[in-house]
């Protein structure tokens, strides 16, 4: 334990380091933050749409920012190239274990990540007007929400980065997981406006607790009773995710030794 | 006319000032503080077609910064280049034609193309016809034997066939002015030396050639003017061979005698000579200025004293002078 | 003539070396055909519920949706080097750029093929079709010419803001394009009609990046939307303008180009 504690020390400290890799991650979402906010203002200056008024389609597209935001430092793109390069054999003589190794970086970064979501929610936020926070139970649950988000980000990300055994492209594989994420997850657009089955699919995929669940929650748009069954799914794929990741790990493995490295 | 000119060039390089990490940047923001550094100060040079010409210095002089100049890749802060008469930047398209570059750090070659087909491109840029560039092709072949390496990805070359591949990419347009700048470098003796001999023939050929190398053997036997530049300054430009006949006269020659000899038997047969004791008791070393004595004359002298058991003559070579310069040691003038 | 002909003979040496990597084009093709089709949808979702943004409506906004894709998909499959321009400027690259007869810019952006530009290229004309298939405009044969000048006019909008933005890594230092992707990113805005934008974003987006003039003020024109439709009009002009200041740009970048020290 000692050691993954010492590892997120290390990225917490050098965080900084990287703050230029993370505000062009940022910039991306970011730029759709401003260009949906913009969007829906005016959509919704004449009346609700789906149910959603303006002040909380503005707090579902800043639940959504957080969400895109957190776990973006993680270094990817740094695990993407020692794979490639063949380095991540060094990696594996290190008596740690590697994907919670790569786990304890990703909450190692968190703090700038969370300065980052501050300064713009209440930038935004003090542009356009305040935002109503839930009550009790539903606080409660958002919070949950949250923190669960964490892990099921940073094991979406890692399953897909280890894709690089099989593929010499990271550069693909991550272009078409933000797509997926970004439709599924319902950061573009609630899954309420998607049709049935898309949004059903949706609702149910690992993607959904990556914005939709801890957004409809804050917004009190599900009752706390469902609003615990989609935690509780969000929960179980987390639990889904770490240990079918380490299938992925062992899979990739007999790869790298077949290939030699 | 001379074919590359310059007059009072000089480059400084303005460096940031800034204070490490983030707390250093943003400084700099605000106050903005520059380190000038001043690579190349004030030469002159004029080289006139078809001659070959070492510059030489010790690293840092300025030497790559002064090709990069008189190649128009870098503008100078003051002064100015002609190529032919022509500005490098106003009319770079056409002194592009008549110049040709290779910094042997670097390679102008495609990464991810057979050699083959770099040159071919090369070929398309410089508008080369296709029977001169055969001929060149094979010609350059005869020296550097490209063969084996024509198909070989330019990612995957070696050192020694990455230099002789951009060697011939720096010549297949068949330029009349050629920068070489450190050629050899890192570069095995034997590839050494047939890179060596290839500067040898395009020479023969009339192509004016700058030679720029720390490895003084490069120039040995390759080029008749020498100019040597210590901290962007030209500190001597003239006769390589004046150099050698007026800073390497000294020969020293090594005996090795049956018997002791006493140093001052020596001595008084070898007048203007210093003769000192080796590592062994029969050995002995007699320093003498090639212009008051001859080896011959030496070893005559010599012989009628003792028996020789064996002798040996070194001369210094233009590198000893020129370290010697480096160092301090010696000034030329 | 001779110079767009050794253009197409730069970038094409590079073609033989792609094909080697087939799988990765694929994934690559994948995902840009993915992206595109995730905006399809969100497209579709939205304007299911709304019948019009500011007056704009599904297909009009789809088409500029198209427009910025076709330009992004040019640029990236013809003039992809430039995003390696940076790393160029950082590595001495250009020192044997200089001493060549070619225009230095053509060969930065001639080093690389962006392969996935095909897919966007394809997908992007397929939105442009398919919305102008929906489309009410009375097509004469002169505005169907004036129609491929605006089309040609906001490509060349497209790459020659990449072309300035990257050459601003002549006097930034990092060996990566930091400013140029992040103004990249910022037209991505310009996907949407520029009125829903505050007054500060419309005049970054009209004036001083005109990425307004890839999609949104040529379509407004041709499609008759909203107020002050002539501006597209200008779109030509603001091409030149553009390709203009970019070669501006790059060339006094040029003169700073210190090399790589050894």
């Amino acid at each position: 334990m000692r050691s993954y504690r010492a590892l997120i020390r290390a990225t917490a400290r050098a965080a900084l380091a990287y703050r230029l890799n993370l505000l062009l991650g940022l910039g991306a979402v970011l730029v759709q933050l401003i260009a949906l906010l913009a969007v829906w203002q005016v959509i919704l200056a004449q009346s609700p749409v789906n149910g959603f008024t303006w002040p909380q389609m503005r707090a579902y597209l800043l639940v959504a920012f957080a969400a895109g935001t957190v776990v973006s430092l993680m270094g990817d793109f740094r695990m993407a190239f020692r794979i490639l390069d063949g380095d991540v054999a060094l990696d594996l003589v290190k008596p740690i274990d590697y994907q919670r190794a790569r786990f304890a970086e990703a909450i190692g970064g968190l703090w700038i990540e969370v300065v980052l979501i501050a300064v713009v929610v209440g930038v935004t936020l003090a542009l356009t007007g305040g935002v109503d926070v839930p009550a009790g139970p539903g606080l409660a649950l958002f919070i949950a929400s949250m923190l669960l988000l964490v892990p099921l980000k940073f094991l979406i990300v890692y399953v897909s980065t280890l894709a690089c055994f099989w593929t010499q492209n990271f550069m693909g594989v991550q272009w078409a997981r933000l797509a997926v994420v970004n439709l599924f997850s319902g950061a573009l657009i609630p899954l309420a406006f998607l049709p049935g089955w898309l949004a059903t699919t949706a609702q149910w995929s690992p993607f959904a607790g990556l914005t939709s669940t801890p957004a409809l929650i804050f917004l009190g748009r599900v009752d706390p009773g469902h609003g615990l069954v989609l935690v509780g799914v969000q929960l179980a794929w987390v639990l889904a995710l770490w240990f079918g990741a380490r299938l992925v790990w062992q899979a990739a493995l007999r790869r790298l030794t077949v290939n030699g490295g | 006319m001379p074919i590359v000119e310059a007059r009072a060039l000089t480059k400084v390089f303005r460096r940031p000032d800034k204070g490490p990490g983030l707390a250093g940047s943003v400084k700099h923001l605000f106050a903005r503080r520059f380190q000038d550094k001043v690579a190349v100060d004030h030469i002159d040079l004029s080289i006139e077609a078809g001659e070959a010409v070492a510059y030489v210095g010790p690293n840092g002089a300025g030497k790559s910064t002064t090709v990069k100049l008189l190649s128009g890749i870098l503008v100078p802060t003051q002064g100015e280049v002609r190529i032919d008469g022509l500005h490098p930047q106003r009319d770079r398209m056409t002194v592009a034609h008549r110049i040709g570059v290779l910094f042997g750090q670097r390679t102008q070659l495609w990464w991810d193309l057979p050699v083959a087909e770099s040159l071919a491109v090369l070929r398309d840029i410089y508008g080369v016809d296709p029977a001169t560039y055969r001929k060149r092709l094979a010609r350059f072949d005869e020296v550097l034997e490209l063969g084996e390496i024509l198909t070989v990805v330019g990612r995957k070359l070696s050192l020694g066939q990455r230099m002789r591949a951009d060697l011939a990419a720096a010549l297949i347009h068949g330029p009349q002015v050629v920068y070489l700048d450190e050629p050899t470098i890192g570069l095995d003796l034997a590839v050494k030396e047939r890179v060596r001999e290839f500067f040898r023939s395009i020479r023969d050929e009339g192509t004016t050639v700058m030679l720029t190398s720390h490895d003084l053997a490069d120039i040995e036997g390759f080029c008749r003017r020498l100019v040597i530049i210590d901290e962007g300054r030209i500190i001597f430009d003239g006769d390589l061979e004046a150099v050698k006949d007026r800073y390497a006269r000294e020969r020293i020659l090594h005996i090795e005698t049956a018997r002791p000899v006493p140093l001052e038997t020596l001595r008084a047969s070898l007048p203007g000579a210093q003769v000192t004791v080796e590592d062994s008791p029969l050995r002995y070393a007699v320093r003498f200025d090639r212009f008051t004595m001859t080896a011959g004359h030496a070893v005559t002298a010599l012989a009628g004293l003792t028996d020789l058991v064996d002798f040996r003559v070194d001369e210094p070579s233009i590198e000893d002078v020129i370290r010697r310069v480096y160092s301090g040691e010696l000034v030329l003038g | 003539m001779r110079t767009v002909r050794l253009y197409f003979r730069l970038l094409g040496a590079h073609f033989r070396s792609l094909l080697e990597y087939e799988a990765d084009f694929l994934i690559l093709a994948a995902a840009t055909v993915l992206m595109q089709v995730v905006n399809i949808v969100f497209l579709a979702a939205l304007f299911a519920k709304v019948p019009a943004l500011n007056g704009w409506t599904f297909w009009s906004v789809l088409m500029m949706f198209g427009a910025v894709a076709l330009a992004e998909g040019v640029g990236s499959l013809f003039f992809d080097g430039m995003w390696s321009l940076a790393w160029q400027i950082n590595r001495g690259q250009l020192d044997y750029f200089l001493v060549r007869p070619y225009p230095v810019a053509l060969q930065s952006s001639s080093a690389a093929i962006g392969i996935n530009g095909l897919s966007n290229i394809i997908m992007g004309a397929i939105m442009i079709g398919t919305a102008l298939a929906h489309v009410d405009v009375a097509w004469t044969p002169w505005l169907a010419l004036l129609g491929v000048v605006l089309l040609i006019s906001s490509v060349v909008i497209k790459v020659s803001i990449n072309l300035a933005t990257n050459a601003v890594s002549f006097w930034l230092a990092s060996p990566t394009p930091m400013f140029a992707f992040a103004m990249h990113q910022v037209g991505d805005l310009a996907r949407f009609p520029l009125t829903i934008y505050p007054l500060a974003l419309k005049a970054a987006l009209g004036v001083v990046l005109p990425f307004a003039f890839i999609g949104f003020f040529p379509i407004a024109f041709l499609l008759d939307t909203g107020q002050s439709r002539w501006i597209g009009l200008l779109t030509p002009l603001v091409a030149a303008y553009c390709a203009g200041a970019a070669i501006l740009i790059f060339k006094r970048g040029l003169r700073r180009y210190e090399s790589a020290g050894n």
